[in-house]
């Protein structure tokens, strides 16, 4: 091992170390579990008082005797089509009493408990649909509809003319539609993942800095290993991060596999080089968008500034996954051919490939050209610290000079 | 710039932003020495020996450590105390020191393991394993000198390695170079407290104003001042100051004066035939701290006579 890994790794283990081995990293790691948590109370809370208020809304039909069973037995026919989320609120079969249906239905829409929306009355040829302004009244026109022609056909109440058999089969080509939302999500994955754990590097050296820790370190070694080993440091914790949550997502899969469908992975490359691939770019993703920061942030000498200096990081990351996303939706564009090679966003632009487009090789230059640019990043961000804060070495200008 | 002179340096240059902070500094550090950089406070001795470390490039001038051109490429042969001391608060004092030595290419067992045995050396072997935060100011510098030296390096650089020690400590760390350098390794420090430098060096260099202004042993240094009188006369010894050099002071009992550049004899002789006789006299070179006052001083001179 050559002294320069050497060194970095010291660096690495020094601040995974420090990161791990403290009870804060347990709060850090358990973060998710609270966002999911207060997620679900948010889901669950909203979704009773839509239950409530769900339970109270209704909807009327004022008909003779004669129309109640088909209006009833239509009613769950159509039910049994619409999907949950378009279902209507429930239906209540009014008896029709002389003339009053108008006032009754008036009376009805009036009421404060149930809080019916809409109410139909009159004859079924020439149905009068009251309701409340805004409220859809399709619903009860097509019951209306339907029962007229149950009774035109002498279909009695509830029978059906058609019982289908049903049959699955998997489908082995996947569609572009599933592809292009498996690079979505790729694209998503990597953003999330990197915006949660490679900010993190943006003070790194902020405790160098404030216990005169960094002069040691320059001493004895190089600036860029002292900057790769924190960025390694760093992405040790974050694979720990992702090892714990995907451990236990892949065992709350293995669970309820048995009552939960999960959406295919539609991936053109295949699915064992699709995850690998994601793995080596989230790797790149995180080790390229951390140099950045780690040498953004070593400007900073103080908390403030480094907080300061947050924001336009984090619109920098969104700006990338927006970039990166509109390559995923349109992978033969122009869009997302610079999406794959600016090389901020060519970690996220090419895990998007890797589900739309089944070649390998541009992957193997992707990443090549990726590491240089870690490397890259990491080589000018070392030398801003190097003239920041040591106040030593030539301008970048100057250096670019002696290099040729 | 060969292999027996650990640290070379020839006319080191380095500015910043239009301050020159060091002007051609020459340095040669014999192996096996205990080397003192001395100089007042801003005189450029933390910036030279950045220089010579490579923590810093110069913008000219050459260096060579431990006979390279660049002291990266020795850096594990090399400790160094920086002036600003550093550690990482929640790190324990064990780890601390071996994670040092590991940067230096020490792997970490054996760091850990010299750790406790220097630190039990040192009078801290209670404190092994307590973390940096809970420990004196003393006791954290002492951890980080045993962590600048834990890998047995060749050559040692200290930079102000007492300030801020009490004086049991500062005796410790005297202790310390001197037994260092007995191992064999070569100790370059910079300090401006002159009593620790006449004790511990063997040679010394002195930086004001960003120049060299003096390199020899301290002997050397203290040779520069003429050599300080104190009579006491038998006899009338008021009336014996006419006799002595302008200057001499009288407390009433004895005289002191600056012995002339052709020596006492003449004086003395001429002082027992006008009957005063001798009762008592000693002879002996200023200190350190003077002969460094008076280098600093003539500095000054020459800077503003220059600039004039």
């Amino acid at each position: 091992m050559s002294a320069f890994v050497r060194q970095a790794m010291v660096v690495a283990r020094r601040d995974f170390t420090a990161v791990v081995a403290t009870p804060t990293f347990l709060l850090f790691l358990l973060a998710p579990l609270f966002m999911i948590l207060m997620s679900l109370l948010g889901v669950t809370g909203a979704a009773q008082i839509a239950d409530t208020s769900q339970d109270k809304t209704r909807i009327g039909i004022i008909a003779a005797q004669a129309d109640g069973p088909l209006l009833v037995a239509a009613d769950r026919r159509l039910r049994n089509v619409l999907p949950d989320d378009l279902q209507p609120p429930k239906l209540d079969i009014i008896p029709q009493h002389g003339g009053q249906s108008a006032a009754v239905a008036q009376a009805l829409l009036a009421l404060p408990d149930p809080n019916y929306v809409a109410v139909l009355y009159g004859p079924l040829e020439r149905p009068i649909i009251l309701k409340e302004g805004g409220r859809r009244s399709a619903y009860l026109a097509t019951l209306a509809e339907q029962v007229l022609r149950d009774r035109k056909g002498g279909v009695a109440p509830g029978a059906m003319l058609s019982i289908a058999q049903t049959a699955d089969q998997k489908v082995q080509t996947a569609s572009a539609s599933s592809e292009h939302a498996t690079g979505f999500a790729a694209v998503f994955g990597i953003f999330f993942l990197t915006l949660l754990l490679a900010g993190q590097s943006v003070g790194m050296l902020a405790e160098e800095k404030s216990n005169k820790v960094i002069e040691i370190l320059a001493a004895a070694a190089p600036l860029e290993a002292v900057f790769l080993g924190k960025l390694i440091g760093m992405f040790g914790v974050a694979l720990l991060f992702v090892g714990f949550w995907a451990g236990l997502a892949g065992t709350g899969i293995a669970l309820s596999a048995s009552f939960l469908t999960l959406p295919p992975i539609a991936a053109a490359v295949g699915l064992p080089a699709f995850l690998l691939l994601c793995a080596l770019y989230f790797t790149m993703a995180f080790m390229l968008l951390g140099a950045i920061f780690l040498g953004v942030g070593a400007q900073a000498s103080t908390m403030r500034e480094i907080q300061m200096m947050s924001l336009p990081i984090t619109i920098f990351q969104v700006a990338m996954f927006g970039l990166s996303s509109a390559a995923a939706g349109a992978p033969e564009g122009r869009l997302a051919r610079f999406a794959e090679i600016f090389p901020f966003s060519s970690p996220f632009a090419m895990a998007a490939r890797a589900a739309n487009e089944p070649e390998i090789w541009p992957h193997i230059l992707a990443l090549g050209w990726q590491g240089l640019w870690v490397a890259l990043t990491i080589w000018i961000t070392a030398g801003l610290f190097r003239r920041g804060v040591l106040k030593s070495g030539p301008g970048l200008l100057s250096a670019l000079r002696r290099k040729r | 710039m060969t292999d027996d002179r650990p640290v070379w340096a020839e006319g080191l240059i380095k500015t910043f932003g239009g301050t020159t902070a060091v002007h051609g500094v020459s340095l040669s550090v014999p192996r096996g020495m205990i080397y003192g950089v001395l100089g007042p406070n801003g005189a450029g001795k933390t910036t030279t020996l950045r220089m010579v470390l490579g923590i810093i490039d110069p913008d000219a001038g050459q260096r060579a450590l431990l006979g390279h051109a660049n002291p990266r490429e020795v850096s594990h042969r090399v400790g160094y105390l920086p002036e600003e001391r550093g550690l990482y608060p929640a790190m324990q004092a064990r780890e601390a020191i071996a994670f040092m030595g590991a940067l230096r290419g020490l792997d970490w067992a054996t760091g850990r393991k010299r750790a406790g045995e220097m630190m039990e050396a040192s009078g801290l072997g209670h404190a092994v394993d307590r973390k940096i935060r809970q420990m004196s100011k003393g006791m954290a510098q002492i951890v980080q000198l045993l962590g600048s030296i834990v890998h047995r390096p060749e050559l040692i650089v200290l930079d102000e390695p007492f300030s801020g020690l009490d004086p049991v400590n500062q005796e410790h760390l005297e202790s310390l170079v001197r037994s260092e350098r007995d191992r064999g390794a070569t100790i370059l420090f910079s300090t401006h407290v002159m009593s620790h430098a006449e004790r511990l060096c063997e040679r010394i260099a002195v930086i004001a104003g960003g120049q060299r202004r003096f390199e020899g042993t301290v002997d050397d240094a203290r040779g520069l001042l003429p050599m300080q009188a104190h009579y006491v006369p038998c006899d009338r010894a008021a009336e014996a100051g006419t006799m002595l050099p302008s200057g001499a002071s009288f407390d009433g009992r004895a005289w002191r004066f600056t012995v002339p550049d052709g020596g006492a004899e003449t004086l003395l002789m001429a002082l027992i035939s006008a009957g005063h006789g001798i009762a008592g006299l000693t002879m002996q070179r200023p200190g350190l701290h003077e002969a460094f006052v008076r280098i600093v001083s003539d500095a000054k001179q020459a800077d503003v006579a220059a600039s004039a």
